[in-house]
């Protein structure tokens, strides 16, 4: 499970970067430089503002939002990379900011931008995370042994990983994300930049992990993603979360004036206007 | 069951030692690179150097009188090929061309001068070579052996016996240990290059562990690991270092091959290279480059996990070479000694008390301050280098 419980984090900025945030038009509009979320006041930006949610055991939990919306700040708080000004993260049990390394150890954690050791073979790469985790060398067979023949990693076991394809790094990143059998797996925006093939090895392992029991928390801003892979979902907007429930829950809500459902895509621009405050 | 920083360090070593950049800057460049100059310039300089010796020198002179004598005087002497002139005017350009060697001229007034026992004027014509002016001091060797022979028939015209004119007859003896001399010499050098080894052998390493691993992404992952950031930081800070070292390490067994191989050295400089060699020696010299390899380590990681990519890293860390090359040469100065001040300046310290070392004239007092400001350095730079890794406006930086 994981538990987060009025996050909040904001970043010191550079006179550059105000200038370009001022150029950029933030503040949103009816909100002040001093309390809008995502918006820069005389030294630091507000990334997240106060954002509440639980992913539960065996079900799958979107962070859906807009790029820079604070999805990422908010995945690496859970992370323990980063260390929120203000709130609580529980990961299975444990709590993330009085112990990080003990949270760590039930966590995999996968990012879209992550590579792997080139210079290392595939296997290196995946024992490398392996001893890290503490893995001991009889469950680490086990396990590889398990990943490898589920993901066809064992016909290139050997190779470096410059030497392989976008599809098959992608196979080993995900073995090394969940070698140590984590409770808890954590998605940054992970499909992002793939092929169709890449992408579907992603999308089934987070399957593979709601089937397993394990707490899944995934962020993207790929609608067909949400309604392929979430049970629940936060639609997460200027470091705060505008709605959230069961994905059947939130697409019963969204009704229009005429009694019409709308499709996951429309409530979720209808939610970011009327957070930006445009008329619809 | 591995500690975190051993299981970074481990991987990070094997990472590092399949990287052809970090093992041609850690290891080709201070084994192989850095000898073959050494010995080519050796023999280079040398076989130059001889030929300029042994070459026979084309000189003319051009005398007004006819009557000085020298031109019969330097046919001679060995190693002349002597042809008499008339044309002073062309002497110049025959001698910046080379067509010359050398040129003298004699000119008018020169036996009246002899005649009148005053100082005769003569002009000796030449051109600054990079043959080591060996052919200018020939010359003036034998002109002065004509002057020699000038000066006695002068004195014994005055019924003077030029022996008597000299009063003392010094014995000169040079108690310098030839150990002494050649440390002064190769102790100014010695420093230098390993210093320099020092910071480039961990400097790729340095890059491709903290900008790199940003760069890549894989940054993300590592933190996200059950390893502490201070066992990141060692894990990696450990093989920066020993990359380091062993940079300058392998830039002294360079060194010891390219002695030995290095033929026609004269048996007292050899003996004496040897025994600045003795293990004894270059364990005090290693000791000394351990502390300061932690240094730099800590230095190179910092500013390459500060940097956003491995271009980035490469622009900060690349002139700060300087930084570290300028107390390493203020150290080659004259008059520049380990002393209670300069033992607490970073590198300079190492550049001096290496020097002393080699000489054999260290003070044990002075190489104590040393060690003790390395160590205290060092312990620094890792406390630094740890927070840093913790900073995550550092890690995170973009």
């Amino acid at each position: 499970m994981i538990e987060v419980v009025d996050l909040t984090k904001s970043f010191p900025i550079s006179r550059q970067q105000r200038r370009e945030l001022a150029a950029a038009g933030s503040p949103a509009p009816g909100e002040t430089p001093a309390t809008a979320p995502g918006a820069a006041n005389a030294s630091s930006l507000q990334a997240v503002a106060g954002a509440s949610f639980r992913c539960s055991p065996g079900r799958v939990f979107a962070l859906l939002g807009p790029n820079g919306a604070g999805k990422t700040t908010v995945l690496r708080m859970i992370a323990t990379l980063l260390r929120p000004d203000g709130g609580r993260i529980s990961i299975a049990g444990v709590d993330a900011l009085a112990d990080p390394v003990a949270a760590r150890r039930k966590l995999g954690f996968l990012t879209g931008s992550t590579k792997l050791y080139e210079r290392l073979t595939a296997e290196e790469n995946v024992r490398y995370a392996a001893d890290l985790h503490g893995v001991g060398a009889a469950d680490y067979k086990r396990r590889r042994d398990a990943l490898f023949g589920a993901l066809g990693i064992d016909a290139y076991a050997g190779r470096r990983a410059g030497q392989l394809s976008t599809g098959m790094k992608q196979k080993v990143a995900i073995a090394r994300t969940i070698i140590h059998d984590p409770e808890v797996v954590v998605f940054d925006e992970a499909t992002s930049g793939l092929d169709v093939i890449a992408a579907r090895a992603i999308i089934q392992l987070i399957q593979d992990c709601r089937a397993q029991g394990k707490t899944v928390l995934f962020s993207t801003h790929i609608m067909s993603e949400v309604t392929m892979l979430a049970d629940d979902l936060a639609v997460f907007h200027r470091g705060r979360v505008l709605a959230m429930g069961g994905l059947e829950e939130v697409l019963a809500r969204a009704v229009d004036e005429r009694g019409q459902r709308r499709t996951l895509e429309d409530e979720f621009v209808r939610l970011i206007d009327a957070a930006e405050g445009v008329r619809t | 069951m591995s500690s975190p920083a051993w299981v970074v360090f481990r991987k990070e070593l094997r990472d590092t030692l399949r990287d052809r950049r970090t093992l041609v800057a850690m290891v080709v460049v201070p084994l192989l690179l850095f000898p073959l100059l050494m010995v080519g310039m050796a023999k280079f300089s040398q076989s130059r150097a001889a030929e300029a010796r042994d070459k026979t020198l084309a000189v003319a002179v051009a005398d007004a009188e006819a009557s000085s004598g020298l031109a019969d005087y330097l046919r001679h002497e060995p190693g002349l090929e002597i042809s008499e002139v008339q044309d002073v005017t062309a002497l110049p350009e025959r001698v910046r061309t080379e067509e010359l060697d050398a040129a003298i001229v004699v000119p008018a007034g020169y036996g009246a001068a002899l005649a009148a026992h005053q100082p005769a004027p003569l002009q000796l014509l030449h051109k600054s070579s990079d043959d080591f002016d060996i052919p200018r001091t020939r010359l003036e060797q034998a002109l002065g052996r004509f002057e020699q022979k000038l000066l006695d028939e002068r004195l014994r015209g005055l019924g003077i016996e030029p022996r008597s004119i000299d009063p003392l007859d010094i014995q000169r003896t040079d108690v310098v240990s030839s150990r002494e001399l050649f440390g002064k010499l190769l102790g100014g050098l010695l420093p230098y290059m390993f210093i320099i080894f020092c910071f480039t052998g961990g400097m790729y390493p340095a890059i491709d562990l903290a900008a790199g691993e940003k760069e890549r992404g894989t940054l993300e992952t590592l933190l996200s690991s059950p390893a502490s950031r201070l066992q990141i930081a060692f894990g990696k800070f450990a093989v920066v270092t020993l990359t380091g070292f062993t940079s300058a390490l392998l830039a002294t067994v360079g060194m010891y091959v390219s002695v030995q191989s290095v033929t026609g050295i004269p048996a007292p400089v050899l003996a004496a290279v040897q025994s600045v060699l003795a293990p004894g020696t270059i364990a005090l010299v290693l000791a000394l480059l351990l502390p300061l390899s932690v240094f730099f380590a800590a230095i190179l990681l910092m500013l390459s996990l500060y940097a956003r990519s491995y271009k980035e890293a490469m622009s900060v860390i690349s002139p700060l070479m300087i930084v570290v090359v300028v107390p390493a040469a203020i150290a080659l100065a004259p008059g520049v000694r380990l002393g209670l001040g300069t033992a607490l300046v970073p590198v300079l310290n190492v550049s001096l008390a290496t020097r002393e070392i080699i000489a054999g004239t260290a003070d044990p007092l002075h190489l104590a301050l040393v060690f003790a400001s390395l160590l205290l350095l060092a312990a620094g730079g890792m406390a630094a280098c740890a927070r840093w890794f913790s900073r995550e406006d550092i890690v995170f930086r973009s």
